[in-house]
């Protein structure tokens, strides 16, 4: 029993941050239309800034979180302006096309940059855990899941509390109508593909210091991405928020009951499961976003 | 017509592929490396390229080998085995080069191990511990590391002092994790002590938590763990957080210490490592001058110290191959083979020399080397 | 003329060995060969029915690894009691076997892939190839996970009893790859031009008009996929037998982005394409060695391909060829004509 409450809170832990890569790519989709394969890549981009500003510059540990964000915001405006804005009305797969290219340059410019050796990230937190009971869990990765329960929620309250959120979501219902209705379009996109690089980059600042920084930990991030948003079905945020602790369950108890080997082969087999049972993933029946 | 384009398009390629540099110029004697500079396993075949470049330099600096340079081509196969081959390949069919040292890890080295018949080029094996290596029947194979079994026999002469009850084993899953694994649960075994959990993991892994949820379950006092350095520090942390306490003792010499207390801080305390080289230490080597001038050098290139203890085989292979060289008097495949199974070199690690292993007629060569215990306490190095 | 031309190049391809006599520029032309029919079996997917298969590294990987296991036998242990032993098979009959599977393969995946369209289509197809790479690192017992499958056969031809030749040498892989390569190649064109073909293109372009005159989407789609599928597995068997060691790795997704560059920047959808983009980015990387380290490489890959997608959408071949038609104004289309764009 203790066994399985561990893992029941390892996956409640490890789906906060899940759910925060899901909800930054299935945002892009549902806006804009773009499967952003460079998702991965921002993440990893968050996670050696991170690594910069502490272990290079000596910045605060939590001040370099807020750094690398900024700087995730900072570079997906840039790709967004440079690469997506031209491409607008392409249709899916010519978009699909530049971003893996935009992926594969990013990934070995970091690789170029940083080498191939894995770093790690020193953090302020205690080595010994918080122990509940029967169960423990490190303080780093209690504050990774708190952080990443804050920014779901900010997430929230920014797309039904606020008028940009209006706007975002009335580009997400038709976007020719917003356009109409005097939103603007073109800023809507690059806000949104800001944003949801933003979250990436956060996710990656948060685990990197809890695992270890490398050139190519975003391939996998960005694989499991994929695969909460096709659980939550694409463009739903509620959805990828659950597909996110779903995943991050499956996972665990998979590890723990199966084989560890299989870990991260359980998101793909999800997927697969759902999309032969129920093709339009679980949660996309309405088509609205929020 | 478009075809012409293609044609002349296609030529084009050709002509370039032919026009860039072939072969080298004859001044020099070519050692080819082949060594993990990027994937899972890149800082340690990163430390062990440095060592070679210092062997490489001192060799330069005494005047070379039969009147020439020595020119190190050393190339990347990117912690994969298919790469490794790659890489093996390249140095053989395109750089020419007489003899090779590589290829870091077990898997590696098996892998490039056909490639070495097929052309018959030696290979010095620095690192791999895989008993299969020097078994298989592969005489151009001249193991300078130890394998997992006299590691584990070496352990076994001091592991009375450990006071084990019960072992666990949480293993990377290639040959030389599961080597090691087999060969010290044998003499575990032999000294009538329990084994519990064998545990696996993939190299590229970062979340053990599971395997080591079922390490805790199977209760014992230590856990012998065979990995790089990076997943050694995952381990070491992700042990304190899910609060399994039992003692780690490190097997295959790729551990670095030092970088664990660097990155592990206090929850690489109270960890035993298994080492083939104590730079800490270097006077009280079996050839200290040798040691001692290695780890000088080491220190003043700006090479990160805890990576000695990789860096070291890199030297020793490089000279192992370079005494060939100069014992053979020509830089031929065949005659420095031959020459090899004559050395006698001051390495690092102590004196090199080769016994023969492996079915009759086609034995491969076996060094043996020497084994150190170290301890991290207070966070430092010390002697158990 | 156009014939004088192709047998021109033809004949050109197959002299290669005779004049260049450097086995490591033989050994990148084999390399690039093999991708080069990875490219053509990915064309049909991507070029022809339009969709974008991302997966598609999984039927070249099924391809090398059924043909590494058929040709050197595997045992696995099932029960304590029983252990199912295969014995190995003669390398012919497991390269049959490697593109048998991968086909089999390629069915079963059409039949669920293509439930969804776009995005999804896309990541299950990604999704598909990562199962199969984690199946291959972890299922030990038969794919020896990490540790590769190591000393696999090369092919060879024999005649019982009498006279026997081993392919280790470059040479007749060489060959064995170039009359493979040409064989797809005729395979996709008289495909492409046959009525299923047509309605393939159809789809292409619009699927709602295709099915709505009555072409049967799903099942021209499944029989493509099939098709390509057991091409790429031919690919990967001829990989396996030349390499003659397999990884998990070979199931990266970094290869099915080779090929995706291939096809992109050769000209999709065009039979020519996949050929030039094969031997360009076959090519390229053992030219680029000198001068730049891989990183670099593929920085300068990526930017490429967002650089082909801007400003060469259709791909090298379509382009050159339309500005040779424009300058000479030559009657009739050439092979590089995307086709049902004429």
């Amino acid at each position: 029993m203790p066994e399985f409450l561990q893992h029941l809170l390892n996956a409640l832990i490890l789906g906060g941050t899940y759910a925060l890569l899901g909800i930054g790519l299935t945002l892009i989709f549902g806006i804009m239309r773009v499967v952003n394969f460079t998702h991965g890549e921002l993440y990893t981009f968050g996670a050696y800034m991170v690594f910069f500003f502490v272990m290079v510059l000596g910045v605060n540990f939590f001040a370099s979180i807020l750094l690398a964000m900024a700087l995730g915001v900072a570079l997906g405006a840039l790709i967004e302006f440079v690469l997506l804005r031209p491409l607008r009305g392409a249709d899916i797969d010519t978009t699909m096309l530049v971003m893996i290219g935009a992926w594969i340059a990013m990934q070995n410019l970091e690789q170029f940059t940083w080498t191939g050796i894995a770093k790690s990230i020193d953090h302020p937190f205690p080595l010994d855990p918080l122990v509940i009971g029967e169960v423990s869990v490190s303080w780093v990765r209690v504050f990774v899941f708190a952080f990443a329960v804050l920014l779901i929620a900010v997430t929230y309250l920014l797309i039904h509390w606020t008028r940009l959120g209006k706007a975002m979501r009335a580009t997400f219902q038709d976007r020719e109508t917003a356009a109409l209705m005097g939103v603007n379009v073109k800023g809507i996109h690059t806000l949104t593909f800001a944003f949801g690089s933003c979250l990436a980059a956060a996710a990656g600042a948060l685990l990197g210091p809890v695992f270890v920084v490398a050139p190519t930990i975003g391939d996998l991030a960005a694989l499991k991405a994929f695969a909460i948003v096709i659980l939550g079905g694409l463009g739903s945020i509620p959805g990828a928020t659950l597909g996110g602790f779903v995943l991050g369950l499956a996972e665990e108890l998979g590890a723990g009951y199966v084989s560890s080997g299989y870990r991260d082969a359980m998101g793909f087999l999800l997927i697969i499961l759902v999309l032969v049972f129920k093709p339009t993933g679980l949660f996309a029946a309405k088509e609205r976003i929020g | 017509m478009s075809n012409l384009k293609r044609v002349a398009l296609f030529v084009a390629g050709i002509a370039l592929a032919a026009a860039a540099p072939i072969a080298g110029s004859a001044e020099t004697i070519k050692i080819g490396v082949t060594q993990p500079l990027t994937g899972a396993v890149a800082a340690s075949g990163n430390y062990v390229a440095q060592g070679a470049k210092i062997a490489e330099s001192f060799l330069n600096a005494s005047g070379g080998l039969l009147g020439k340079k020595v020119q190190l081509i050393i190339e990347d196969n990117k912690s994969n085995p298919k790469e490794a081959v790659a890489t093996a390949e390249k140095l053989i069919v395109r750089d020419k080069v007489p003899a090779l040292m590589g290829a870091w890890s077990s898997t590696y080295t098996l892998a490039v191990m056909p490639k070495l018949m097929e052309y018959g080029v030696p290979m010095v094996v620095e690192t791999s511990s895989s008993g299969k290596i020097t078994t298989s029947g592969n005489p151009w194979i001249f193991r300078i590391s130890p394998t997992s079994a006299m590691e584990a026999q070496s352990f076994g002469t001091k592991v009375g002092q450990f006071n084990i009850k019960k072992a666990n084993f949480l293993v990377v899953n290639n040959d030389w994790g599961l080597g090691a694994s087999n060969q010290f649960q044998k003499m575990l075994k032999s000294k009538g002590i329990a084994v519990g959990v064998v545990e696996t993991m993939d190299a590229k892994a970062t979340d053990m938590s599971a395997q080591l949820a079922k390490i805790k379950a199977a209760g014992g006092d230590t856990v012998f763990v065979t990995t790089g350095v990076e997943q050694i520090t995952l381990v070491l942390k992700q042990m304190k957080e899910q609060r399994v306490t039992q003692r780690v003792i490190t097997t295959g010499g790729s551990s670095s210490p030092d970088q664990l207390i660097a990155q592990a801080g206090a929850a690489a305390e109270g960890s035993f490592h298994l080492l083939f080289f104590a730079p800490w230490f270097p006077g009280s080597a079996p050839n200290p001058e040798v040691a001692t001038a290695f780890v000088n050098e080491w220190n003043k290139r700006g090479h990160n110290f805890a990576g000695l203890t990789e860096g070291f085989r890199g030297h020793d292979g490089i000279m192992t191959i370079a005494a060939a060289i100069k014992a053979a008097g020509k830089a031929e495949p065949k005659a420095i083979q031959k020459a090899l199974w004559g050395v006698k070199v001051d390495g690092v690690n102590g004196d090199i020399a080769f016994i023969k292993q492996g079915p009759k007629g086609k034995e491969s060569a076996q060094n043996i080397p020497n084994v150190y215990v170290v301890t991290i306490k207070s966070g430092k190095v010390a002697l158990p | 003329m156009r014939h004088a031309v192709t047998a021109a190049w033809v004949v050109f391809l197959f002299s290669i060995p005779l004049w260049m006599t450097d086995l490591y520029i033989l050994h990148i032309l084999i390399s690039a060969g093999i991708f080069t029919i990875a490219a053509i079996s990915l064309n049909l997917l991507l070029g022809y029915t339009g969709q974008l298969s991302l997966g598609h590294v999984a039927f070249f990987g099924i391809g090398a690894y059924t043909s590494a296991l058929v040709s050197l036998g595997f045992d696995l242990e099932l029960t304590d009691s029983y252990t199912f032993v295969f014995a190995p098979w003669p390398v012919w009959i497991a390269f049959i076997a490697g593109i048998a599977a991968a086909g089999l393969f390629g069915w079963l995946i059409g039949k669920i892939a293509f439930k969804v369209r776009g995005a999804y289509f896309v990541i299950v197809t990604i999704s598909f190839a990562e199962v199969v790479r984690l199946i291959s690192l972890n299922w030990v017992d038969l794919t020896e996970g990490p540790m590769a499958l190591n000393n696999i056969p090369p092919f060879g031809v024999a005649i019982p009893g009498l006279w026997e030749q081993t392919f280790y040498q470059k040479l007749p892989n060489y060959y064995l790859i170039l009359v493979v390569a040409i064989v797809c190649y005729i395979v996709v064109r008289r495909l492409v031009r046959s009525r299923a073909g047509r309605a393939m293109i159809g789809l292409r372009e619009n699927e709602a008009l295709a099915s709505s005159v009555g072409v049967d989407v799903t099942r021209y789609l499944v029989l493509a996929t099939v098709i390509s599928a057991a091409m790429a597995g031919a690919a990967g068997g001829l990989y396996t037998h030349y390499i003659r060691i397999v990884d998990p790795d070979i199931f990266l997704f970094i290869y099915t982005v080779t090929m995706v560059i291939m096809v992109v920047t050769g000209g999709k959808g065009t039979t020519a394409g996949p050929v030039v983009g094969g031997l360009l980015f076959g090519i390229l990387p053992e030219v680029l060695r000198e001068f730049a380290s891989p990183e670099v490489q593929w920085v300068i890959y990526g930017v490429f391909m967002i650089a082909v997608v801007f400003f060469l959408p259709q791909g090298i071949v379509p382009a050159v060829t339309s500005w040779w038609k424009a300058r000479f104004a030559a009657p009739e289309g050439g092979l590089g004509t995307p086709e049902g764009a004429r």
